[in-house]
């Protein structure tokens, strides 16, 4: 019964003219932001985090999560028209997506990625209502051992999954955690690494740093790699409603990429980028007709479309229940949950009860609006695909520019903005991942406190992480994947740029 | 990439010897109730180690994969503008204020990288920086900076 009491909290509070008119704002930026190349909603959200603050928690946590899975939708609509995924978890979209469109199919490859991702959406709700409850409640018997080695675990399943070097992607997570400890430390008060900068003293804000290495750097990149002018394929997109045959086609597919999205969502350092190649890769090994991959066959879209759209609602349960974020994105929105002064964790679901089950029912919501706001203005969506780069790039660096200044009317973190988009540019060129960096900056604090606390009560023993039952068993998974690379005969670790 | 993993390796292993140099000039506490320097250590040491395993594995690599080179004079005066315009707005923001630097900033950025006709870049960057203006400071109360001139 507790089910149907917590869905009916959850769509009351969702419901709510406010909430509901942030949550329609959400995903409406969201689908922009996804279709726009060059801005994705890593480099949005932290843009529109500021604004939030005189909004309801409720309400910025149900915009911002909107932003999120919106764009999941909206990434899919470049990759099937132009072959340039609008964010990352839709490259893999594009396999297919693309060659449907080539053959006259755009029309059906766009509505199933729209029902795909609103049969996800729905699957995640579902499943999340079910999960996160007794996983709250396991998550209070965790001590500091527990979610160090949780925490861990998360960054040492992002940078096995990372797409190139493991060995870089380690080196980035070092990275960030030094980038973590610059400021105050919480426990002594010492200052660290600060050069008596006032800006640096409360540490290195999470908005210029995010802004610099996914908004800035990725304009310089599309700018000296010259990937600034893109065909939009003409075609005319007539009937977005897949046939009963693709619908036949798709339907498993569908099911199994939600799982699958679902729970690679959840495991701190997943997300939808692999989730999706992972949906993939799965329908083309048990396909019964594997050479159709690659060459429009309409499951190759249902499937890594409905993985990302459940993995990237799936993420927001270790935000929830454990206070974790599992990716970038959550990691903003913790900093957004804690600029309300709301700790995320175990007892989130107790102590504010509104904030927890308004976003979930949210989510829902959100993606009817979806649903019904994705279809018929995909014709308005391709309009602004047109529009060209060297007019579309200085918008984006202003918006990157407002964000980062915004923030505390401090002209310090623009000029911070811009050093890690130098940064991140160069990081681009040489092959280094950011996604580590940021996921440990923004563990770093929280990683130090539990590893500082959990060694008090060791008296300076590193066994308790591995006396404790649950503590050992993220930390067994954290070395097994780190050695798994260095033991021959164990298959190649799985990376993002490899398929099936 | 063999040439370039081993440049930017060397380039972290002097960032880890960086980290670690400061991080020594913090109390390091002991195993039993470590302090501020601690944490910042170890990832130095970690950074310095990995950035290491990068430049030997890149030293023992016999395939070249060719690509483009990370330099090229002509693509990086674009680049090399841009930044530019970016930190002198941020030098100039609190003086001349929102409006006039949103304004000039852009009409830089759309005269200098990929020229616009005068009528895009000028009509464009006073119709964008008026639209930011309401959305930023009007509607979402965004403390913008005034300027000399008080807008």
């Amino acid at each position: 019964m507790e089910f149907f009491a917590n869905l009916h909290m959850a769509f009351s509070i969702a419901a709510q003219p406010e909430n509901l008119f942030f949550c329609f704002l959400g995903v409406l930026i969201g689908t922009l932001v996804g279709v726009l190349p060059g801005l994705g909603p890593v480099a949005t959200i932290s843009l529109l985090l500021p604004s939030t603050f005189h909004i309801t928690p409720v309400a910025a946590l149900i915009m911002l999560g909107g932003i999120f899975y919106g764009a999941m939708y909206g990434g899919s609509t470049t990759s099937i028209l132009v072959n340039i995924p609008g964010e990352a978890a839709s490259v893999v979209t594009c396999l297919d997506g693309y060659q449907m469109a080539r053959k006259g199919r755009a029309g059906p490859a766009l509505g199933i990625s729209a029902f795909g991702s609103f049969i996800a959406g729905t699957m995640a709700v579902i499943l999340i209502m079910l999960i996160a409850p007794p996983l709250a409640n396991l998550a209070l018997k965790f001590g500091p051992p527990e979610y160090f080695t949780l925490m861990f675990l998360g960054l040492t399943v992002l940078t096995y999954l990372a797409s190139g070097s493991m060995v870089k992607a380690l080196m980035m997570a070092c990275v960030g955690i030094f980038l973590g400890t610059i400021g105050t430390d919480t426990i002594s008060g010492l200052e660290r690494f600060t050069y008596h900068s006032y800006t640096l003293m409360d540490g290195l804000g999470l908005v210029p740093v995010i802004m610099g290495l996914f908004g800035i750097s990725e304009v310089l990149f599309n700018i000296d790699e010259q990937a600034t002018k893109r065909e939009v394929f003409q075609t005319r997109i007539s009937n977005l409603l897949p046939t009963r045959e693709d619908w036949r086609v798709s339907l498993f597919p569908m099911i199994r990429g939600s799982l699958i999205g679902f729970f690679l969502g959840i495991l701190p350092g997943g997300g939808a980028v692999i989730a999706s190649f992972g949906a993939y890769a799965l329908e083309k090994r048990i396909s019964k007709h594997p050479e159709k991959f690659g060459t429009g066959a309409i499951e190759g879209v249902a499937a890594p479309e409905s993985a990302n759209n459940a993995a990237s609602q799936g993420a927001f349960i270790p935000l929830l229940t454990l206070g974790i974020p599992a990716n970038v994105v959550m990691a903003i929105l913790l900093g957004a949950i804690l600029m309300h002064g709301i700790k995320p964790g175990p007892l989130l679901m107790k102590q504010h009860a509104d904030v927890f089950w308004g976003v979930i029912g949210s989510m829902y919501i959100g993606n009817v609006m979806l649903l019904i706001l994705n279809l018929p203005l995909i014709g308005i969506w391709v309009r602004i695909l047109k529009i060209p780069y060297p007019i579309l790039f200085p918008l984006i660096l202003l918006f990157c520019l407002i964000g980062s200044y915004s923030l505390n009317n401090n002209v310090v973190e623009v000029a911070i903005m811009i050093l890690f988009g130098i940064v991140g540019f160069l990081m681009k060129k040489f092959e280094y991942e950011g996604a580590p960096m940021i996921l440990a900056f923004v563990l770093s604090p929280l990683m130090e406190n539990a590893l500082r606390q959990s060694l008090i009560m060791s008296h300076g023993s590193f066994t308790i992480f591995v006396t404790r039952p649950i503590a050992l068993f993220f930390f067994a998974g954290a070395i097994f994947l780190l050695v798994s690379p260095l033991i021959p005969g164990l298959k190649k670790r799985p990376q993002r740029g490899e398929i099936g | 990439m063999k040439k370039y993993d081993q440049l930017s390796s060397l380039v972290w292993l002097a960032f880890a010897f960086y980290i670690g140099i400061e991080s020594l000039r913090l109390p390091l506490g002991s195993w039993r109730d470590p302090g501020p320097g601690f944490l910042p250590l170890g990832a130095g040491i970690g950074l310095a180690i990995l950035s290491l395993t990068v430049f030997s594995q890149a030293r023992f690599r016999t395939e070249e994969r060719t690509r483009q080179g990370w330099y090229s004079q002509e693509r990086w005066k674009s680049l090399l503008v841009i930044l530019g315009v970016l930190f002198g707005y941020a030098l100039f923001l609190d003086f001349l204020g929102f409006l006039v630097s949103t304004f000039l900033l852009l009409v830089m950025l759309f005269r200098l990288v990929e020229p616009q006709r005068w009528v895009v870049a000028i009509g464009g960057s006073a119709l964008a920086s008026i639209a930011s203006y309401i959305i930023f400071e009007v509607w979402l109360k965004t403390q913008l900076p005034k300027g000399i001139f008080g807008i």
